[in-house]
C-alpha cells in the first residue's frame, strides 16, 4: 500500500486528534498500536510506523517552533503539498485543534491565539491567562475578546500607562 | 468548582470590563538590610461572564513590567485582529 493511500479521511483525522492528545496532553493508553487496530487495521506494522513517526513529527515541528496562528497554517500549508503529507482539507480541520492542544499544553502565561469563530464569523482572540496565588494552584481563565473589545481594553491600557508615568516620574 | 460536563479546558469566559488602581506597596526583601523599597503594583478587578451569563470579577496583581508585557500583547493581539 503505498503512502499516499494512508492520508485522507476519517482515520487520518482520527490519528492527528490522537497523536495531540499523546502528545500534548500525556495522555496514557495511546499506543501504536490502539492508533493503528482501531484508525488503520489493514496497514502493515512496518508501514504504519514510519507514517506514524512522520505525522507525529508533523505535530512536534509545530510545538517547538511555537508558532503563532498564521505560521501554523503556512506550515500545514506546506505539509499538504509534500507527498505524503497531510491533505489540506486535514490542514483545515485541525489548524484549531493542534493550536488548543499547544494552548493547554504550554501554560505560558498569557498565550494568545486569534481565530474566526465558526458561530459568529467574527474574527475573536482568545487569552489563556494564568492567575496563580501562593500556595495555590494556578487559574487559568480562558477569555475571549474581539476587535472592539479588543480596543477598549487598549485605551484602558494607556490610561494606566500614563498613571504609572505619573507615579515614577513624581520624586519619593 | 461547579460539576460541569463539559471540559473545562474548552469553557471560555467573556471579558465585560477591567478595572484597575495603581498604588505603591512597600516590600521587603526578607527585611534584612531594614530598608524598604517602593514598588508599583497595579490592582486589576477583571470582570467576566461564564458560560451562563453569570458576571464574575477576578482580582489579580501586576508588578509594572509585568503590566508592560500584558499591553504589549494585547497591542500585538490588535493588530493581527485588525488583519481578520
Amino acid at each position: 500500500m503505498a503512502a499516499g493511500e494512508l492520508e485522507g479521511g476519517k482515520p487520518l483525522n482520527g490519528l492527528l486528534n490522537a497523536l495531540a492528545q499523546d502528545t500534548f496532553h500525556g495522555h496514557p493508553g495511546i499506543t501504536e498500536q490502539l492508533l493503528q487496530s482501531q484508525l488503520y487495521p489493514e496497514v502493515p506494522p512496518e508501514e504504519f510506523r514510519p507514517f506514524l513517526a512522520k505525522m507525529r513529527g508533523i505535530l512536534k515541528s509545530i510545538a517547538s517552533a511555537d508558532m503563532d496562528f498564521n505560521q501554523l497554517e503556512a506550515f500545514l500549508t506546506a505539509q499538504t503539498k509534500k507527498q505524503g503529507g497531510i491533505t489540506s482539507d486535514q490542514a483545515a480541520s485541525h489548524k484549531t485543534k493542534i493550536r488548543e492542544s499547544l494552548m493547554n499544553q504550554s501554560r505560558w502565561n498569557s498565550l494568545t491565539e486569534t481565530k474566526h469563530s465558526p458561530q459568529i464569523h467574527t474574527p475573536v482572540a482568545i487569552r489563556e491567562l494564568e492567575l496563580g496565588k501562593y500556595g495555590q494552584e494556578s487559574e487559568f481563565l480562558r477569555l475571549e475578546f474581539d476587535e472592539v473589545k479588543v480596543n477598549q481594553i487598549l485605551k484602558t491600557l494607556s490610561e494606566v500607562e500614563e498613571s504609572i508615568s505619573t507615579l515614577i516620574s513624581q520624586p519619593n | 468548582m461547579e460539576e460541569s460536563s463539559e471540559l473545562p479546558l474548552d469553557a471560555k469566559s467573556e471579558f465585560v470590563d477591567f478595572q484597575w488602581k495603581l498604588g505603591l506597596a512597600a516590600s521587603c526583601d526578607g527585611c534584612r538590610s531594614l530598608k524598604y523599597r517602593y514598588v508599583a503594583v497595579l490592582a486589576v478587578m477583571l470582570k467576566v461572564a461564564d458560560h451562563s451569563g453569570q458576571v464574575k470579577t477576578k482580582s489579580f496583581e501586576m508588578t509594572v513590567p509585568q503590566f508592560q508585557n500584558f499591553d504589549r500583547q494585547f497591542k500585538e493581539i490588535a493588530a493581527v485582529i485588525e488583519t481578520m
